[in-house]
């Protein structure tokens, strides 16, 4: 049986990563807790636009993929660890981030990644695991209906996986 | 119950002996690390089995430390810090499942490369303690038994053979081919097919070649891929005389009287101590596992490690020198739609520089393969997010992505010898241990100046053939960064107990029961992949086995 992400697992997924996200905006009286995947979700819609043909990161499933695989034992913890160490510190770098339109979060994107070596590695980390969404097997929940293959006119493999992650039969 | 052999690994070194002594009726126990993959369980998810530690252990269970020069001092770093794994393939049937099975059979001159062409200040070059002659039978043997396909022609480089033509024809060819064909005669060089350990027309139990265009780093579905287990394990098994237990990480032999006793291993799932008894051991867990079991295998009679009373265990590790490089086609070279037809193999190598001139002396060179870029998607789109140093995304990674896409990379990889020095080999350090409790190995990956200049010398002769190609964007880069996958020596044979572990047998000098038949024995390891080489040389062992009193 196909192997789904389930609300339940991804939210152990951030707290597995040890930090979701205290933001204490200006004028607030108490932190306000953001998952780090919903900051890794906007940024890879920045990332990755719906495009004239191309599809947007929301489309091929991106974050849902990125949910899912990071659950599993063979996801390299450290990379689960920045990945929400680096949303948190895009967050401190402009904690109106999630507000902007398109075009801002893009030039916050640039500024993060061209002022600060870490917000780079971290970018970088992010477009990584949103190429594998685009390009990996649809079983993973990411490349929706073979969208990422479809529009790159790439022919897949077979046999397809049945199962995740060479899991025997 | 005593077994008459039990075998360490089950890869192409495991798997000739195996096949060999099972079907002679001996009674043989093979301990696998890892889990028995069927073709019906291999599929081509490049997740999984090109971006995950699926078929090698985890790096936060087991991994090694690479021992590197920084600013002139040697430093340990452990993989798991860089990701980078020195396993390969962890499964019944280990590596040889997931090759691209070029396969070459190592040339006269290799066996006696000291003799031929003198020393090398800084290399430890040993000629081989037994000849071409003594090996090409069971080149032969490998042709037919695990597959070899491929097309005889006169040729001055093609190695002397007992038959007239490979047992199975070439297998189907891209277009290209004909180019590389037609460029290679305008500069005067000879390029040949390339045998394949790939099936281009069944064999008992096993389909031929599908042309599924996920071949390397993948496992076969067809079983055309001659891997250890498609083509040895599976045969033998059918005999009743060979069991193979699975998830068995074997952490020491246990040695009286200059004689192994039993090996003990560790299940990995239930984390359970067993031992299994034999009359006689052998290891073939590939390199640097073989000889990390050796040096942590310490008794009274060995303080140094089993068969290691002379320090030789470990030492001349052998990778293989060279280097990668890359040229663009697209449509100004050839109708598009030729180009772009996916899965046809390019098969072309060129040897008319194993031998060359340097100053005015004869040298040993290398050969040059051509192949496309692995199909796989997620790491050809994954480079393109980076373009001069910089991070590249939105419209113009979109941009970028389609370009790639339409393409095709065709690749050309060198291969020279990897120079035997004291600054390569295995040892163990009491600091580092898996979660077993076993010293992992520590690899040193120091390489000899020489295999850097061969390896550009040979880079430039095939640069060359690409541009007459039409390739744009040529590039390539030789490096002495030693790839994971290609490893020999550590315990090599030689007729000296003094300056090798093992005697032209393959038989321990120091232990009469205990035999190394992956491709440690190797004293220099040739100008081409070692598994055409390892398993003839498995099956040759095997004989020896059958012969012993």
């Amino acid at each position: 049986m196909k192997k789904r992400i389930t609300r339940r697992v991804f939210i152990a997924s951030t707290i597995l990563a040890g930090t979701a996200l205290a933001l204490l905006p200006q004028g607030a009286k108490t932190p306000i807790f953001i998952e780090p995947f919903k900051v890794i979700g906007i940024v890879q819609d920045t990332l990755f636009p719906k495009g004239l043909k191309a599809p947007s990161a929301s489309e091929f499933g991106a974050t849902a993929y990125l949910a899912n695989v990071s659950t599993h034992s063979s996801f390299w913890a450290d990379d689960l660890k920045f990945l929400a160490y680096g949303a948190e510190l895009l967050m401190e770098y402009e904690n109106g981030f999630l507000t902007m339109n398109v075009e801002d979060r893009d030039k916050v994107l640039r500024d993060f990644t061209n002022n600060s070596e870490k917000g780079e590695s971290w970018v970088s980390l992010v477009l990584f695991y949103t190429i594998e969404a685009l390009l990996g097997d649809p079983i993973y929940d990411g490349n929706r209906d073979k969208i990422g293959w479809k529009w790159l006119g790439h022919n897949e493999g077979k046999p397809q996986p049945q199962k995740p992650f060479g899991e025997l039969m | 119950m005593k077994y008459d052999v039990c075998i360490v690994g089950s890869g192409a070194g495991a798997s000739g002996v195996a096949y060999v002594l099972a079907n002679a009726g001996k009674k043989v126990m093979m301990l696998e690390r890892g889990e028995f993959y069927h073709e019906k369980e291999f599929s081509k998810d490049e997740v999984a089995y090109c971006k995950r530690d699926i078929v090698t252990p985890n790096l936060k269970e087991s991994y090694h430390t690479i021992e590197d020069l920084d600013n002139g001092k040697w430093v340990k770093t452990p993989t798991y810090v860089n990701e980078s794994s020195f396993f390969n393939g962890n499964i019944v049937g280990g590596s040889s499942n997931f090759m691209s099975g070029y396969f070459h059979r190592l040339k006269p001159v290799d066996f006696k490369l000291k003799s031929t062409y003198g020393e090398i200040k800084g290399a430890n070059i040993a000629d081989w303690a037994i000849g071409y002659d003594e090996l090409e039978p069971y080149y032969e043997k490998v042709e037919r038994l695990v597959g070899v396909s491929g097309e005889v022609t006169p040729y001055e480089w093609h190695e002397p053979r007992s038959t007239k033509e490979f047992p199975y024809p070439p297998l189907d060819e891209h277009p290209i081919s004909k180019l590389i064909d037609k460029s290679c005669k305008k500069l005067n060089i000879i390029a040949y097919k390339t045998p394949r350990a790939i099936l281009s027309k069944s064999k008992e139990g096993r389909d031929s070649c599908y042309y599924s265009n996920y071949c390397g780093s993948y496992g076969c579905s067809s079983g055309a891929k001659g891997s250890a287990r498609a083509s040895l394990l599976q045969p033998a098994l059918k005999t009743g005389n060979l069991t193979i237990i699975t998830n068995a990480f074997v952490k020491k032999l246990a040695e009286k009287n200059a004689k192994v006793t039993e090996a003990i291993y560790v299940d990995t799932k239930t984390k359970q101590e067993h031992t299994i008894q034999a009359s006689i051991f052998v290891v073939a867990g590939q390199a640097v596992e073989s000889c990390r079991l050796l040096l942590n295998s310490k008794s009274k009679n060995f303080p140094n490690g089993l068969a290691n009373n002379s320090n030789q265990v470990g030492k001349n590790l052998l990778f293989s020198a060279g280097g990668v490089g890359t040229g663009q086609f697209d449509a100004d070279n050839m109708p598009i739609e030729e180009l772009m037809v996916e899965g046809l193999f390019v098969n072309r190598s060129i040897c008319d520089w194993y031998e060359i001139e340097d100053d005015n002396k004869k040298i040993k060179g290398g050969i040059i393969d051509f192949l496309f870029e692995h199909a796989n998607p997620i790491s050809k789109a994954s480079k393109e997010r980076w373009q001069d140093g910089k991070l590249v995304w939105g419209e113009e990674l979109q941009d970028r992505l389609l370009k790639k896409f339409n393409t095709k990379q065709l690749n050309f990889e060198v291969f020279n010898d990897w120079l035997p020095t004291d600054n390569c080999f295995v040892s163990v350090d009491e600091k580092y241990k898996d979660i077993y409790g076993v010293p992992v190995a520590n690899i040193r990956i120091g390489s000899h100046p020489h295999d850097i200049k061969v390896g550009k010398i040979l880079a430039r002769k095939a640069e060359k053939v690409m541009i007459e190609m039409g390739a744009k964007d040529v590039i390539w880069g030789i490096s002495s960064y030693p790839p994971p996958n290609l490893q020999a020596g550590g315990c090599r044979f030689g007729d000296d107990p003094k300056t090798s572990v093992l005697n032209e047998n393959c038989q321990a000098h120091e232990v009469s029961n205990l035999f190394i038949t992956d491709g440690s024995f190797m004293p220099t390891g040739g100008s081409v992949t070692y598994t055409w080489t390892i398993y003839a040389n498995s099956f040759r062992v095997g004989d020896i086995i059958l012969e012993l009193p």
